[in-house]
């Protein structure tokens, strides 16, 4: 009768443990797949847009970020780009001449 | 389980490396391309703004005429134009050095203004002499001529302003999104943090719930072991053990991403619920064949065809008549009307799902689900899924929590009658015996696999060794042949 009174069974408690994730059945982190588009897109056509989307979506895709390691690339490698493009495009040698 | 997508995903993403070196490279060899007309164009545009201070645009018009006015002055065309045409830029400034010919000429020639003008465009590829003739003759031609190179002028200075006007539209805007994002993902951090610790606190704090049914709570271990493990952002995972019946539960909030603003404007266009799903891992000994499901008419529909367990075993079944039964909107799918019988009791009617106390408290259930089949590392599991109420009206789903400790034991206890226990375990034994069979025959298959490349490895090494075989043997007869080809000499003795 006791042990319908109190249901706790502290012998039957078994720590947590996280169960292993292997990093292929992940969810897809599309954001970062899009801001490495918009970013190879902002490079490559010298699109101003293209890579301040880029670093949205990279910021985006960091802050949905779950696993350290293995988004990182491809955040980092989004957000590369987007750099990359935002410099060529405001710093790079086509720029037009300063007025006077 | 095998995701088809991510390994596709990844190579995708190997392609994109690939591409982004590729255009690398010709960012690379572009820029250095135009650094060498940059130098040009930059010298120009400067002079050419001088120039428009400087000189009216009557004279500015006439920069070109010097081969017209001043026939004895050829060399300085060439000099001033032939560079000029070579250059490779797409858009060749007409105006090299002005600065030098509107000094050497303007002064001597201020009134042969709008008349004549070089187009070199026009002439491009002649020798000097002949461009000389034709441009000293028509001088309607220069007229005409001269329109466009104002406009071409005009262009030009156009551009240097307005393409920085119109780019900073979209600084600004994206900027503002940045901080705009950065504010909202620290708010919204905290919103989803308050609502978990709410709920935390309702039901896992002292004297809830949780803590009389379960001996340990949180995620560590040890007592003082936080009670939530973050995941992400927006998914909270709280974990209990140490009851009769079960191995333990873990819970799984999946809040709306409200640190994310772009997933918080598409909610607003496509509106989503904070969610928790408990999981209850149940003893093997302790859970007689029970497939039981129930949720909105709609969900359970998806339900019966998506989940194998429920697809396999069991089917919608339609209230029973002469009985209280789930409110209207709800369907129970399960695999015998007895089991659903005996799992909807009268009590849970009268807490939860009757028609009067489902307005009040069921509001936020979704669906339930228990199965001794179920696919994955655990097989007896009783799933539960409810949506979170506001943060401060957590009480609202204290009557839907209570339903899962009922649920464990009333689970645990339950027993089926003989009858249908054999119908079940007959079901089983079936689904048993084809699962096995589906497992033979892959593993036939492999085996069958293997057994052709086997063959073939050793067809390969077979021909392999009987082509060198084949390749001696010609030597040999080739030797042979030429042995036999050869003139017959017969080595005497001279003497």
């Amino acid at each position: 009768m006791s042990q319908s009174s109190d249901p706790r069974q502290p012998s039957a408690a078994r720590p947590f443990k996280p169960p292993a994730v292997l990093p292929q059945d992940l969810p897809v982190d599309y954001s970062g797949f899009i801001a490495v588009v918009f970013g190879v897109a902002g490079v490559m056509f010298r699109y101003k847009l293209s890579s301040w989307l880029a670093i949205i979506f990279s910021v985006q895709s960091f802050a949905n970020m779950k696993n350290m390691e293995n988004d990182l690339k491809q955040i980092s490698m989004g957000m590369m780009f987007a750099i990359m493009g935002l410099v060529t495009n405001y710093f790079g040698p086509n720029r037009p001449a300063p007025q006077k | 389980m095998a995701w088809p997508p991510p390994p596709l995903f990844a190579s995708l993403s190997n392609l994109l490396c690939l591409l982004s070196v590729l255009c690398l490279l010709i960012t690379h060899l572009s820029t250095s391309f135009v650094l060498a007309d940059s130098h040009f164009e930059g010298f120009e545009a400067d002079d050419e703004d001088e120039t428009l201070v400087s000189a009216d645009p009557l004279q500015f018009s006439n920069l070109r005429s010097p081969p017209v006015s001043h026939s004895g002055t050829p060399p300085d065309i060439t000099k001033i134009t032939t560079p000029e045409t070579d250059l490779p830029d797409s858009n060749p400034t007409p105006f090299p050095s002005p600065d030098k010919s509107a000094t050497s000429v303007d002064p001597s020639k201020p009134a042969s203004a709008g008349f004549d003008y070089w187009d070199e465009d026009e002439f491009e590829g002649l020798p000097v002499a002949e461009q000389q003739k034709q441009a000293t003759e028509p001088s309607k031609d220069a007229k005409d001529g001269a329109v466009p190179q104002d406009s071409v002028a005009g262009q030009e200075s156009i551009p240097i302003a307005s393409p920085r006007k119109r780019s900073y539209a979209i600084e600004i805007v994206c900027i503002s999104f940045l901080i705009m994002f950065a504010i909202n993902y620290f708010t919204g951090k905290r919103e989803n943090e308050n609502i978990a610790l709410a709920w935390a606190a309702k039901f896992a704090g002292r004297d809830s719930i949780f803590e009389k049914n379960f001996s340990l709570l949180g995620v560590g271990e040890g007592d003082d072991s936080p009670l939530l493990l973050k995941e992400g952002l927006n998914v909270f995972k709280f974990y209990a053990s140490g009851r009769r019946y079960c191995q333990g539960l873990l819970a799984t909030m999946e809040l709306k991403s409200r640190h994310d603003l772009i997933s918080r404007i598409y909610n607003m266009v496509v509106p989503c619920k904070d969610e928790i799903s408990f999981e209850v891992y149940m003893n093997d000994d302790a859970m007689d064949n029970v497939i039981f499901a129930m949720a909105k008419k709609k969900a359970a529909k998806g339900m019966q065809k998506e989940l194998r367990d429920l697809q396999r075993f069991a089917g919608l079944l339609s209230p029973p008549s002469g009985r209280k039964w789930v409110q209207e909107e709800m369907s129970v799918i399960s695999e015998s009307k007895e089991v659903a019988g005996d799992m909807i009791t009268d009590a849970v009617l009268d807490q939860v799902f009757g028609e009067k106390s489902f307005e009040n408290f069921g509001k936020g259930f979704i669906s339930m689900h228990f199965s001794d089949q179920h696919p994955g590392p655990h097989n007896k599991m009783l799933l539960f899924k409810f949506a979170l109420p506001d943060f401060n009206n957590m009480a609202d789903m204290t009557r839907l929590v209570a339903l899962i400790p009922y649920y464990i034991d009333f689970v645990g206890r339950y027993k089926l009658s003989p009858q249908v226990r054999s119908k079940t375990e007959a079901a089983r034994a079936k689904a048993a015996q084809e699962a096995y069979r589906e497992l033979q025959n892959a593993r036939q298959e492999e085996l069958q696999k293997r057994k052709a490349e086997k063959k073939k490895l050793m067809e390969d090494a077979e021909a392999r060794l009987s082509a060198e075989a084949l390749r001696k043997k010609e030597a040999k007869e080739r030797a042979r042949q030429m042995k036999k080809a050869m003139p017959r000499m017969k080595m005497t003795r001279g003497h």
